[in-house]
């Protein structure tokens, strides 16, 4: 007796569903696309953030433009020298190799040794922040630690702590996507080595005008380029600043520096960026 | 009565100073002239640390076409060239300048009334544009730009604006009574400039009747129109203001000189008048102080470069309450995070306030009230603009007209919930800028 | 001098005085008239009723606030109002515990679900309202007669017109209908209490016009046709304006800022909208009564009405895009 309902119900479900089915195979038909399988191979071998640091818009672009050019100029910054060589062997060319960069930060003043010079009360964002006023921090040149960047960072790399950016060495990959999200421009794109010295500060006030606002600013009190071996640093504007060729990484600059503004950054192997995602 | 005709609010008038006569500073011991007091590049400082200047001597020539002259207000000695904190709420380069306590003027200026019927319309134009006249209603336009607009475009209504509609602000007001025939020589002026068949007009809103009264009896002799005009905020907005005298709308992507007017504040036909007839630079102006935390509110007439610290002391002293400390009006101004930032060609008031709406800030969820749209008198949808801009959408918020707004923050004003959304229109504006110049290198 | 600590924020430095609460409260106030009315008419349960309503609408809130991890915010009013429009849209005998529930359907699901206050598509006190209404249709339409003593029931003046035509609604008195002698839900009864209210919400500028005339004249307008072509079987429009709860949807629900359209030309759509289907509904649907329906149907349109308005901006502002 059932039956009579359930069979037409099963029926006519049933032949919709092989109607819509024949119609799904003869679009994927008509509609096929070809895609070259070295496309995907090499998509696969990305890292698949899609950051932009290449100037594509994604991974996937990079990977189509590497397959149809095929040049060997065009890195992936994120994925270094290791994914340099493995793309080669897999086209069967000689990549370059990206100088491996990282991200940091010029300026060291936090809400302990920063003076602050006004509250701002508004839009929680740093241009809506530096379009109101010069900034939370007395010195115009800091980081005013609203935080902007962080939303750039594709890798979770970046955190505000004490009003100030800290920018966590091993998450980040030098994409470089923060760079323009910073009204201030405390934040540089540095090459990576494994000790390396760099002045952490922005400020361009004079020294006496800056260490009024701030404990850890650069006051352009030449003590560091006097001591300097390789005469590696100069004063531009009163702000110190390490030529990167001629630094030999000797540590006689920061032995010698009245506020500890000379930062170094230390950085290990890529490997711990790679076991992470891998992980 | 005029007005202009979509929009407009009616925030509390608040003239405390109306009634008050303008009074003059004394000297301040030290002054502060900012190089950039006007819209465009600053100028390039042309002194040195150690120079001694006399009053009304050039110390920053303009730097392109959109700039003005900087002159010394007074007679001293250069202490320092370097940034300092500017009411723009963000450092410029300024001249610090010692006073020697003679104010002594520099030869050949501030010299005996001259008629300017007497010189040619280029030399007019040469001592304006001299004398680093700006528009002194708040933008700093530079005046001789403005009185220059390209040949094919006709002027034919020239407007003086005494609208003065923010709340507190009584500058132009107290000039317009003290100082009529200044105003109309210095309209009169403008006019020849343009074959003086423009027609003249000034507009004032119905809450100053005595400086309607006072510009009718001089103005009128030289068929000058005195247009009264409703008390309404934006009312002396440059568009409203055409809107509502002429009733020509200046849309999108246009200016004035397109609808054949022109627009000048109070205080810059008076600065023209005195820059024509008298050979006498932009060195001082008159300045509101008010607010309900200063102790003796009171319009002064200041030195260009006289910090605000200096001001709160003649005035009386701001009291403990005080959180906000805030140039022009209420509803364009800025806040201040420095009282050490001087006063500018464009400071027309300076006020102390307690903001008590600041300790409970915080944006609340649009309510859908639809209160921005009414009050808003370029005919926008503000909530539109400011959901875009907190999406970061800087395609669309184009579309949606972000660039005809003309930030008088109405729709600020009325908001129930307190949404930041001429902040957030701002906040657009300057990162769609951006977008476009990165996406244009 | 000791520099003060200044704070910087954007201008405006002065707001208006009105805010959500400030808002909130005056159509609680504007409410309570027809609150208080109620009282005199159905006796003194429908303050419990209220209170219940009021006190559950204003606990959900504030629970799924916590769950929500966001600013309580339980006392802005919002709540408030609605659980006094939910007491006001129900009979003054129904269980307490149907109206817990009711404002759990409100604030939980037509408000929190949808994103909270201003992101609700729909009315939540309507929402509420029609729940019940489908859910216990029984117990949503034993309307109390006024000031009966043992809580004795009686069909509504559109429930009668609906079952047993015109002809049985021959003594109906439209005077006593304005002053609200008749049975009904507690708030939609007395015209005569609704109207100071609607007349504070008009004059304080919380509503405009738009929608409640154009809402009534709809109705009146269709409704009228119909009596003219028809009188015998058809009702007079006085009689549709004064049953029912046109008058309180019309002023209080379809105004609602949240769940109605901005621009003027949207809300004059709306409101005529809300008068057709409501007319609609009353002459041939299922129901004797469509306010609450329309206004729901119409609240889904306000999005598309919305959008509109956003797409011709859009359009316009393309045009001359080109055109330069």
């Amino acid at each position: 007796m059932y039956s009579e309902t359930f069979i037409p119900a099963v029926a006519s479900l049933g032949s919709l569903a092989l109607v819509l089915g024949i119609i799904i195979l003869f679009v994927s038909r008509k509609f096929f696309v070809a895609e070259d399988p070295t496309v995907s191979m090499i998509n696969a071998l990305l890292p698949g953030v899609n950051c932009g640091a290449c100037s594509f818009p994604s991974c996937n672009q990079f990977a189509e433009e590497l397959v149809r050019t095929r040049n060997p100029a065009m890195t992936c910054p994120v994925g270094g020298g290791e994914l340099a060589s493995k793309l080669g062997t897999a086209l069967g060319i000689t990549m370059a190799e990206p100088k491996p960069v990282t991200c940091v930060v010029l300026c060291q003043g936090h809400n302990g040794n920063a003076r602050e010079s006004a509250q701002y009360l508004g839009i929680q964002d740093c241009w809506a922040a530096a379009q109101t006023f010069a900034g939370t921090k007395q010195c115009r040149f800091a980081c005013i630690g609203l935080g902007s960047c962080i939303a750039y960072c594709d890798f979770n790399a970046m955190r505000i702590e004490n009003g100030l950016v800290v920018i966590d060495r091993e998450l980040c990959t030098g994409c470089g996507a923060c760079i323009p999200a910073c009204p201030y421009g405390v934040l540089a794109m540095q090459e990576k080595k494994t000790e390396r010295y760099f002045i952490a500060c922005s400020s361009h006030d004079r020294g006496a005008d800056t260490r009024k606002a701030c404990d850890a600013g650069c006051t352009a009190c030449q003590k560091c380029v006097k001591e300097c071996p390789e005469q590696a640093i100069v004063i531009d504007n009163f702000l110190a600043s390490i030529i990167q060729e001629k630094c030999t990484s000797c540590g006689k600059c920061i032995e010698v520096c009245p506020t500890k503004v000379n930062c170094i950054l230390r950085v290990r192997d890529l490997d711990s960026v790679k076991s992470k995602k891998a992980s | 009565m005029k007005t202009f005709k979509t929009g407009g609010i009616h925030p509390p008038e608040q003239k405390l100073t109306s009634g008050k006569a303008v009074e003059v500073m004394p000297l301040p011991p030290e002054l502060a002239v900012s190089m950039s007091q006007h819209l465009g590049k600053p100028a390039k400082p042309v002194v040195k640390v150690g120079d001694e200047v006399g009053k009304g001597q050039l110390i920053g020539t303009a730097d392109g076409f959109i700039s003005a002259n900087v002159h010394a207000p007074t007679s001293g000695k250069i202490r320092a060239v370097k940034p300092h904190p500017h009411p723009g709420g963000q450092y410029s380069m300024t001249v610090f300048i010692t006073p020697d306590g003679l104010d002594k003027w520099q030869e050949g200026l501030n010299t005996p009334e001259i008629d300017w019927k007497t010189l040619s319309k280029e030399e007019i134009l040469r001592r304006i544009t001299d004398a680093g006249v700006v528009g002194m209603g708040g933008a700093g336009f530079p005046s001789g730009v403005k009185l220059s607009p390209p040949k094919d475009k006709t002027i034919d209504t020239v407007i003086l604006n005494g609208a003065e509609c923010e709340p507190f602000l009584t500058a132009d007001h107290r000039v317009m009574v003290e100082e009529p025939e200044a105003i109309v020589k210095g309209l009169e002026i403008i006019t020849h400039l343009f074959q003086g068949k423009a027609r003249a007009v000034i507009g004032i809103e119905s809450n100053k009747p005595d400086a309607v009264a006072a510009l009718k009896k001089h103005a009128e002799p030289k068929g000058i129109e005195i247009v009264t005009l409703e008390t309404k905020y934006p009312q002396g907005a440059e568009k409203q203001l055409i809107d509502a005298i002429t009733g020509r709308t200046v849309n999108e992507g246009e200016l004035p000189f397109d609808k054949g007017c022109l627009v000048h504040n109070i205080g810059t036909a008076v600065a023209i008048f005195d820059a024509v007839c008298r050979n006498r630079p932009l060195i001082d102006r008159v300045v509101t102080v008010s607010g309900m935390e200063i102790r003796s509110a009171r319009n002064i007439r200041v030195l260009v470069g006289t910090k605000f610290s200096e001001i709160a002391a003649f005035c009386g002293s701001m009291t403990e309450k005080t959180n906000q400390v805030i140039t022009g009006g209420p509803m364009m101004g800025k806040a201040q995070f420095s009282l050490d930032v001087p006063v500018t060609k464009t400071t027309s008031g300076i006020l102390f306030i307690n903001n008590i709406g600041l300790e409970k800030s915080g944006e609340k969820t649009c309510i859908r009230c639809s209160r921005c749209i009414s009050a808003c008198p370029q005919n926008l949808q503000p909530w539109l603009l400011a959901n875009t801009a907190q999406l970061r959408d800087f395609e669309s918020i184009e579309l949606y007209g972000m660039s005809n707004c003309t930030e008088c923050g109405s729709c600020s004003y009325v908001c129930p919930s307190k949404r930041e959304l001429v902040h957030w229109i701002r906040f657009a504006k300057t990162l769609a800028g951006k977008r476009k110049q990165r996406q244009s290198a | 001098m000791e520099p003060l600590k200044l704070k910087v924020s954007y201008a405006p430095f002065v707001r208006s005085k009105d805010s959500i609460e400030s808002v909130m409260y005056n159509v609680a106030a504007a409410l309570l008239p027809a609150t208080l009315v109620s009282v005199y008419f159905f006796g003194w349960r429908t303050l419990l009723v209220t209170a219940v309503a009021i006190v559950s609408s204003i606990c959900f809130e504030w629970a799924i606030d916590k769950i929500r991890k966001k600013p309580s915010e339980y006392l802005d009013g919002s709540a408030l109002v609605t659980g006094q429009l939910l007491a006001l849209n129900v009979p003054s005998g129904l269980p307490l515990w149907m109206i817990i529930m009711g404002a759990f359907v409100a604030i939980v699901v037509a408000k929190h679900l949808f994103g909270g206050l201003g992101f609700n598509i729909f009315n939540p006190a309507l929402v509420a309202r029609v729940f019940l209404l489908i859910s216990f249709p029984a117990a949503m339409t034993e309307w109390q007669v006024p000031f009966s003593v043992d809580m004795q029931t009686a069909a509504s003046p559109l429930g009668i017109l609906k079952t047993d035509g015109l002809q049985a609604l021959a003594d109906f008195n439209m005077l006593d209908a304005f002053y609200g002698i008749r049975p009904g839900s507690l708030g939609e009864t007395s015209i005569l209490a609704l109207l100071p209210g609607a007349g504070w919400l008009l004059y304080k500028k919380y509503i405009t016009w738009h929608i409640p005339v154009t809402f009534i004249g709809a109705t009146m307008l269709f409704t009228g046709i119909f009596h003219l072509l028809d009188p015998l079987s058809y009702a007079s429009p006085l009689f549709h304006l004064l049953t029912g709860g046109l008058v309180l949807g019309a002023f209080f629900m379809a105004t609602d800022m949240v769940t109605s359209p901005l621009s003027l030309r949207g809300q004059i759509i709306f409101g005529i909208g809300c008068g057709v289907l409501t007319a609609i509904i009353r002459l041939w649907g299922g129901y004797p009564e469509g306010v609450s329906f329309a206004i729901l149907i119409m609240n889904a349109l306000v999005p598309l009405l919305d959008r509109w308005d956003v797409s011709e901006i859009k359009a316009k502002k393309q045009q001359s895009v080109k055109a330069v």
